[in-house]
């Protein structure tokens, strides 16, 4: 059952072509890797589907509704999380309240604030270090519990897909680590759909699952990542070889 | 300062600009009545004041709300140089002695407008120019502000908010008309020279810029003293055209309109500039026209009064909405390729993608 | 003793008055970033809304009739929907536009409305009779002040805690905030742009309406030009207290009110009609050493 599908969607600005007419789709529980060099339009992708910058062209369905240029707050409601990158926490709230700030869009529903309180004490389960401060300014946390923060705080809306924007970037490879055994555990209580952008791919050959690589705003190879890694299609890919 | 290519390419610009004043000028003499020339006058100081607002705002990006500020400090100095002694004496008792017994001709006290409010940009500029843009122009909000109180207070130096009279008339076109294309000229050869390359740097890129070495306050600052010495000398001569001034007549509604016009024509660029004020000067005279009434058969229709500012206000927030480049749209006049006065091998490489 | 403590309720309630119009201000800009220079207009806005349209000196009231526990909440609704109309029919357009474009287009906006009040009520300033039962004096140790005053200042500082108390306890508080910090990441998580903002309207036109009654009610009359020189001072105030900071716009609010307070005390009489000019002239000093502002501003500057 296909969750998310992009059909023909490109991504401009101004003149500038960042992501070129890419076609895939996505089944729920499924765990896919977009991986590739500098520039290659990974992020802007991201930013359509979570409907940040408005696709200016083709199509992205998600669990049946058509979200093409709907508004970030719509989207989230659908069920679909971003998490863009560089850890944009709300320095002036603390953690708590970080988390908090996703739950208002189910206020309406009867039973709300138990259900809220019981997403906060799970996420505190993932991430105990931030029950520990979570009276602290968001601000003064490290660079690894930032992270934590960010992925905790999508997860409060409650979605059935989480995109994240380069969640390694700018970690210790250590702490790195503590983040994606977090993630992967979360996807299996959740059956979570995620959707990572790496820059690079070795995390996704580690981790496994499904992995795309693109370049130059187009999807270049889509595949199982630990059988891409051990082939030579994935080297070609990144650096051109045999191409003009 | 300016590179000569540079200068022999853009150079049709003002030259364009300069003849389209010309030929406003022509017209007011083919239509030879004094109204009318007044019109023209006025719009010659509009032209003045606007591009005098361009050099600052149009290459900074930071909005400065208060411009007219200089305007009021070279009006004042067109009373204080030009009035004759004595009346001066009866209305401006406070003056200094060496000040009262000036009497220099009215080219003269545009100069000294220009250099007096030039030293109070200085003044002013160095203390604003190193807040963030939102916070300068709020800034300036107050600069205006207390130039108003204290000349609207100090009655022995300006007669506070009563008219000071006796300030020569002068009713001929042409010393306005010259006074426009001065300004427009040192204008273009601010924005050519590199202390406007290195502003608009600064106002497209600020890190960039600062990393490139360009000290931004102080690119900010020489831009900031140019407009108000030309701000300064369009305050004199404004002084001049009607004969007398007051300290109301430099503040919020002049501040309006000149802003109006400048938004409206493009404050990207010069021709931006010049034009806003004749298209918008076109439209204030239609509406004046308007709501001193029109006789239709036997009844009169006239506007309320009010509308044209409420109008103003209006064309200002549509153009900023869909068009916020304003009409020129940050494109200068100039030549059509044809007439372009390049020699073939400096057009640049032809097969660069875009 | 009396005189100081006349002096000390003065710096207050002129404080209190800065510091809401700040407030109003800091709000809008907070979400925003935008300079809403259209405010002291809504505030004239709230005070003619009270009256029929007329070009006489003594003005026709309408509404303003109306018994205080009605008037009030009718002067603060008017303000509110006046404030978010403005966001709907104008900002609303200019939601992705810079902070000058921003700027610009509420300066124009507030000539607009200012000359429509023009037209509906000539630039004759007319007295009117707003809340007469204030002006009474009160005397506090051998004090005699005006229970607007008072007033003013209870006002202000019930206003500021319920403020406090909405911001950090309310989920809309808390979404405001998130928004005010970053627009686009608090959108990723549910927040409704459209109601934050119109949200941080309504509270601030709710406290242009505050103003108007108060200026309204110490003044005596209804002119065009009222909300102004409290609104230039307001600007000032946010950009003394750090731009996107509310607790800075306050603060600076106050200090500004204690500024003006103390110079018309210390100046000697011919100097007094200055008074403004030496308050724009410390606040000038305080920008030469701390230019980017008391408190320091989140969110104002670019990520590189």
């Amino acid at each position: 059952m296909s969750l998310l599908t992009l059909s023909n969607v490109s991504v401009r600005y101004g003149r500038l072509t960042a992501v070129r007419e890419v076609t895939f789709s996505l089944a729920e529980g499924e765990i896919l890797f977009i991986t590739g060099p500098n520039g290659a339009g990974k992020s802007s992708l991201l930013r359509a589907i979570a409907g940040v910058t408005p696709p200016s062209g083709g199509r992205i369905d998600f669990a049946d509704h058509d979200i093409t240029g709907r508004a970030p707050e719509d989207i989230a409601r659908l069920g679909l999380s971003m998490v863009p990158e560089g850890r944009d926490v709300f320095g002036s709230l603390t953690i708590e309240e970080n988390l908090m700030v996703g739950t208002g869009m189910h206020a309406k529903e009867r039973g709300w604030k138990t259900r809220a309180a019981t997403e906060l004490e799970a996420v505190y389960a993932t991430f105990p270090i931030l029950k520990d401060r979570r009276h602290s300014q968001a601000g003064l946390l490290s660079g690894g519990q930032q992270q934590m923060l960010v992925i905790g705080r999508a997860l409060m809306t409650n979605p059935r897909l989480v995109a994240i924007d380069e969640p390694s970037l700018g970690l210790a490879p250590n702490i790195t680590d503590q983040v994606y055994e977090r993630l992967i555990a979360l996807r299996a209580m959740r059956k979570l759909t995620l959707l990572i952008v790496e820059q690079s791919s070795t995390r996704a050959m580690l981790v496994g699952g499904r992995m795309m690589l693109m370049r130059g705003g187009e999807i270049v190879l889509d595949g199982d990542a630990r059988a891409l890694g051990q082939s030579e299609a994935l080297q070609a890919a990144y650096f051109g070889y045999g191409e003009h | 300062m300016m590179s000569p290519s540079v200068a022999r390419r853009t150079f049709a610009t003002p030259v364009l600009l300069g003849l389209l004043l010309i030929a406003f000028a022509l017209v007011a003499v083919a239509v030879g009545s004094k109204p009318f020339n007044q019109t023209i006058i006025d719009i010659f100081l509009k032209v003045i004041f606007v591009v005098g607002l361009w050099v600052f705002v149009g290459n900074s990006g930071v909005i400065s709300f208060g411009h007219i500020a200089f305007a009021c400090l070279g009006g004042y100095v067109a009373a204080w140089t030009t009035i004759k002694p004595m009346m001066k004496g009866m209305s401006m008792p406070g003056l200094p002695d060496w000040l009262m017994q000036t009497e220099i001709p009215y080219w003269g006290s545009a100069i000294v407008a220009a250099g007096w409010a030039a030293l109070w940009a200085l003044i002013f500029g160095s203390v604003l120019m190193r807040l963030s843009g939102i916070a300068a122009s709020i800034a300036t909000f107050a600069m205006l502000a207390m130039v108003n109180s204290i000349y609207s207070n100090w009655e022995s130096v300006t007669a506070a908010t009563s008219s000071v009279v006796g300030i020569p008339i002068i009713r001929s076109i042409w010393p306005y008309l010259i006074a426009a294309l001065i300004s427009v000229f040192a204008a273009w050869a601010y924005g050519i020279s590199r202390h406007g390359l290195a502003l608009r740097a600064a106002r497209d890129e600020p890190t960039a810029a600062a990393a490139s070495g360009i000290d931004i306050p102080r690119a900010r600052l020489i831009a900031f003293v140019i407009s108000g010495a030309i701000m300064g000398m369009g305050g004199a001569l404004y002084s001049h055209s009607i004969g007398i001034v007051t300290p109301d007549t430099y503040y919020l509604g002049l501040t309006f309109i000149t802003l109006s016009m400048l938004v409206v024509g493009g404050m990207g660029s010069l021709s931006g500039a010049v034009l806003g004020v004749l298209i918008l000067s076109t439209l204030i005279q239609t509406l004046r026209w308007l709501e001193a009434g029109v006789q239709v058969g036997e009844t009169t229709f006239a506007l309320p009064g009010g509308v044209q500012e409420i109008a103003l206000g209006v064309v200002m927030i549509l153009i900023l909405m869909f068009r916020p480049a304003g009409i020129m749209g940050n494109k200068d006049l100039s030549l059509p390729q044809w007439a372009a006065l390049e020699t073939k091998g400096s057009q640049g490489p032809k097969n660069l993608k875009t | 003793m009396g005189s100081l403590l006349q002096v000390v309720f003065d710096a207050l309630s002129l404080g209190s008055l800065y510091a809401l119009g700040a407030l109003g201000i800091a709000l809008i800009f907070g979400v925003m970033r935008l300079v809403n220079f259209a405010h002291g207009d809504v505030i004239a806005a709230c005070v003619f809304a009270l009256l029929w349209p007329s070009v006489d000196a003594v003005a026709i009231i309408f509404a303003g009739n109306l018994p205080w526990y009605l008037l009030i909440p009718f002067v603060l609704a008017i303000g509110a929907a006046l404030s978010v109309a403005s966001e709907v029919v104008v900002f609303r357009r200019f939601r992705r536009a810079n902070p000058a474009t921003m700027m610009i287009a509420s300066f124009a906006l507030g000539f607009v409305i200012r000359y429509f009040l023009l037209m509906l009520f000539s630039s004759r300033p007319k007295s009117i009779s707003l809340l007469p039962s204030l002006s009474q004096p009160v005397e506090i140790l051998g004090a005699r002040i005006p229970l607007l005053q008072l007033i003013t200042i209870a006002v202000t500082m019930a206003v500021l805690f319920g403020l406090t108390a909405f911001l950090r306890r309310t989920r809309f508080g808390l979404e405001m905030r998130a928004a005010a910090e970053n627009f686009t990441m608090a959108r990723m998580l549910g927040v409704r742009a459209n109601r934050v903002i119109m949200g941080a309207f309504a509270l601030s036109g709710a406290l242009a309406a505050a103003i108007a009654l108060i200026l309204g009610s110490q003044t005596g009359t209804a002119n065009i030009m009222m909300g102004a020189s409290v609104m230039l001072m307001a600007f000032i105030a946010t950009v003394i207290g750090g731009m996107g900071s509310l607790a800075g716009a306050v603060l600076a609010g106050f200090l500004l009110g204690t500024i003006a307070t103390v110079m018309q005390v210390i100046l000697p009489p011919d100097a007094r009609a200055f008074r403004d000019a030496f308050v724009y002239g410390a606040v000038i000093l305080v920008l030469i050493f701390r230019p980017q502002g008391l408190l320091s501003a989140r969110g104002t500057k670019e990520r590189v």
